[in-house]
């Protein structure tokens, strides 16, 4: 049985259909990128997953139940969230962000317990980030900080990790850290990753499983090998690229003022 | 660093006796000479009355009580809307909710002979009847609720993720009821006049009655104990509505709480001194870099700063001018003002507003 079932899912804002019919099955323990043009549904369909928004039509199950259904602090122990990098208005420790993931299991507790410090430590153990856990966030770099709100969502014990371009803020190496930690996440913790970004290289090179939506409600599914196709992106991004293969993998570079002399 | 319910007592404790002792040393101070061994000879007998004991017990200690839970009202009133509106700028005042309430209240007294204000006051005097409330304060609060709502719609339109939008609301919303409240003055009638605009000025007169100091303090305690209850919701939303709700915070229900007991809290301190402002943007501000940021520690030290503040506050406005006595609302403006655009210049400059 899969974890996320979306069951002919549609949805969109007056007139303007974002999504239409999608039907997606995600199985345990895969990394998924979810990518497509601005305005193609993308921060929709993790609305939809994470239960912010109700779906016109169709249902969204997370482990057999409707997500919708759910209350806020049952789907926060399903599903956990990482967004853009943002640096936070108050100056709160690392120690104490991290620590926020266990509201949903505190259940009106004030005060944190043994088995909270142990899966905030653990979580900043694994994300690397215990050797500043007393700083604040305001006084950490970017890449930090990312870090930082995914041990967060780590701590947070779910088995489903939502980001919603995690990365977009990160120059090369901190995006690359990140992919890494989020693979790490995925073998050795057993997560299900669902990620949106931009960044089809590396989506391809990370991860299982790809969701790429167009801007006209169509989407197609599967591993990046079958999606990730530069005729499809060339028609769906609206560009011109080269698509070549590094170790059987494939990449795509968008073509700007080469698209006349492409190669090949 | 974690936070330990005996770190929390400790620092309470802590805080609390050094507001006792700003307290029994402010009331001391005052343009008519008070001494200990006076006021312990008691009341005097029939005839001759010891005057120092009728100074002490009946103006400088319910005078000194009311600056305390004003004070507390006002500052954990701040730091409940810097924390939910994300706003390191906001405050009661600033916000407009404080002349919400004040509009309430001045509706409440202007209109209280009239026959449609009794009208109305009958249907709902079961309120009053319920909660030992004047209907004063109920008006306050309704004032200062439906003032909250009207800053949080705007600053949503206008987008809560900048700094100064909210602030502009806020601005918007003070002079429109600033505007309401002078032409209700202008039609008042002359008796009622000066003591309302002392009042608005922020000036602590003390009730009639003085178990109104006592019900008052009551209330005031019971929201700060329902906010302190919110800490760990608070800390979370002030990382945002969507990190709140995918942390497993029932983001609708808990604003909504909070808002009601800052409302409260605030429309009990209006409706008892008038407009205070600045209270609940210096001391959460000067507390937060004491203690950090956790609003579980927050709330409560903000309270007891507050009163605090408000106590030496006060003291000085009773002293400075004797044997007349300032407005408290003016020493704390003078305070305030600077320290406002301080305040502004630093987070217009510094801090990167991330998406609501």
């Amino acid at each position: 049985m899969s974890l996320i079932e979306f069951d002919k899912v549609s949805f969109g804002y007056e007139q303007v259909p974002i999504l239409k019919d999608l039907t997606l099955s995600v199985q345990t323990n895969l990394f998924w990128a979810i990518i497509g043009p601005n305005g193609s549904g993308k921060s929709t369909f993790l609305n939809l997953l994470s239960g912010q928004i109700k779906p016109q039509h169709g249902t969204v199950c997370v482990d057999q139940q409707v997500i919708t259904a759910m209350n806020t602090a049952q789907r926060a122990q399903k599903i956990s969230l990482v967004r853009q990098e943002f640096i936070p208005v108050f100056g709160y420790s690392v120690f104490q962000t991290v620590m926020m993931a266990r509201y949903a299991r505190q259940s009106r507790r004030l005060f944190e317990n043994a088995a909270d410090r142990k899966a905030v430590h653990a979580a900043l153990e694994a994300t690397d980030t215990l050797n500043f856990a007393e700083r604040p966030l305001d006084h950490l770099s970017g890449g930090e900080r990312q870090r930082v709100f995914i041990a967060r969502a780590l701590a947070q014990e779910t088995p489903i990790l939502l980001l919603d371009e995690p990365t977009s803020h990160l120059d090369l190496k901190h995006q690359i850290k990140i992919f890494d930690l989020l693979k790490q996440m995925q073998t050795q913790q057993g997560k299900t990753i669902l990620l949106v970004t931009h960044d089809i290289n590396l989506a391809v090179q990370y991860c299982d499983r790809v969701l790429l939506l167009g801007s006209d409600e169509a989407f197609f599914q599967g591993p990046p090998e079958q999606v990730l196709d530069s005729g499809r992106i060339e028609s769906i991004f609206g560009v011109q690229g080269y698509q070549g293969r590094i170790q059987k993998e494939k990449f795509f570079v968008p073509l700007g003022r080469f698209s006349k002399d492409r190669p090949g | 660093m974690t936070l330990t319910p005996q770190k929390l007592v400790l620092r309470s404790i802590l805080a609390g006796s050094i507001l006792l002792g700003v307290m029994v040393a402010c009331v001391w101070i005052g343009s008519q000479e008070v001494s200990l061994v006076e006021v312990l000879k008691g009341p005097g007998v029939e005839g001759s009355p010891n005057i120092q004991y009728i100074i002490f017990m009946q103006e400088r200690l319910p005078r000194i009580c009311l600056a305390a839970i004003v004070g507390a009202a006002l500052a954990c009133a701040g730091v409940v809307f810097q924390a939910i509106l994300r706003n390191p700028l906001a405050d009661p005042y600033i916000l407009g909710v404080s002349s919400g309430a004040g509009l309430g209240s001045i509706v409440a007294v202007l209109f209280s002979g009239t026959v449609i204000y009794g009208k109305i006051a009958g249907h709902f005097g079961w309120i009053s009847e319920a909660t030992g409330m004047s209907s004063l304060m109920i008006m306050a609060f309704v004032g200062a609720m439906l003032t909250v709502w009207l800053v949080w719609a705007i600053g949503r339109v206008t987008g809560r993720n900048h700094v100064t939008g909210l602030l502009l609301a806020g601005v918007v919303v003070n002079a429109f009821f600033s505007a309401l409240i002078m032409f209700l003055l202008s039609i008042a009638r002359a008796r009622q006049l000066q003591s309302t605009i002392f009042w608005l000025m922020g000036c602590m007169i003390l009730p009639e009655n003085p178990l109104m100091v006592w019900f008052s303090g009551g209330v005031v305690l019971l929201g700060i104990v329902c906010l302190l209850m919110l800490g760990n919701s608070l800390n979370i939303l002030s990382f945002g509505s969507e990190d709140a709700q995918s942390l497993g915070v029932p983001v609708k229900r808990t604003c909504f709480l909070a808002f009601a007991c800052a409302a409260l809290i605030t429309s009990v301190a209006v409706s008892l001194s008038g407009l205070i402002g600045f209270v609940g943007l210096v001391v959460p501000h000067a507390v937060r870099l004491v203690v950090g940021p956790d609003h579980r520690l927050l709330i409560p030290l903000s309270a007891i700063t507050g009163a605090a503040f408000l106590v030496v506050a006060d003291t000085i406005a009773r002293v400075v001018i004797a044997p007349a006595i300032l407005p408290v609302g003016v020493i704390t403006a003078l305070v305030g003002g600077p320290f406002f655009l301080i305040l502004l210049i630093r987070y217009t400059k510094n801090i990167q507003w991330g998406p609501a």
